[in-house]
């Protein structure tokens, strides 16, 4: 049951996302898109060091090797 | 139908030219399968150099929004049910019985297909993360 519950929960999740993300693409949305998100977060900065732009590019990577390789 | 200017195309060919280059990366990584040297190497390598990339002054990016505004609470609400849902299963154990997403994927990445999509997929988005 709590199996079925959690792969539930996932896809209930990912369905939400990709409604979101619709409602994100249509003319005078209020909604950003996840790419404008993403490029505002990797616009931080601190001291010069581009600390955003290092977390979100570091967190991709880490998917990568978690879901591919490890 | 309308055209877009050509700048337009211009900038979207030049940000797009790199993504048929996933296409064999992608289908040799589908070659290597999930705990072996030759994928850690591989996811490292292909890593490396695209966050090399995404933090070398020479890319080109894609301007960024000054504000976001208040839509964004939206896209807090799938991620609050996966945060849930992982968080859950993974203070019951990340068992089978309760499966946080590694768990439920690692079964299906074991195919050669989906494992060189999940590649390409991760290599796309990579890219797109590199340009912003």
């Amino acid at each position: 049951m709590t199996r079925f519950l959690a792969i539930f929960g996932f896809i209930l999740a990912t369905a939400i996302a990709v409604v979101v993300g619709y409602l994100a693409t249509r003319p005078g949305s209020r909604i950003p898109r996840l790419g404008d998100i993403a490029a505002f977060v990797m616009r931080y900065d601190v001291g010069g060091l581009p600390v955003g732009r290092l977390a979100l590019l570091g967190f991709w990577f880490w998917c990568g090797w978690h879901f591919l390789a490890r | 139908m309308e055209q877009p200017p050509p700048e337009l195309v211009v900038e979207r060919a030049r940000r797009l030219w790199v993504i048929p280059l996933f296409v064999p990366l992608s289908l040799l990584g589908g070659l290597f399968p999930s705990f072996s040297l030759t994928a850690n190497l591989y996811v490292l390598f292909l890593g490396s150099v695209l966050m090399m990339a995404g933090l070398s002054s020479r890319t080109v990016r894609r301007p960024a929004p000054d504000t976001l505004g208040g839509g964004i609470a939206w896209w807090l609400l799938p991620l609050l049910v996966f945060a849930a849902v992982e968080l859950s299963s993974f203070l019951m154990g990340s068992t089978p019985e309760h499966p946080t997403l590694s768990i439920l994927l690692d079964p299906l990445l074991e195919g050669y297909l989906l494992r060189s999509l999940s590649y390409f997929g991760w290599l796309t988005v990579f890219w797109g993360l590199v340009r912003r």
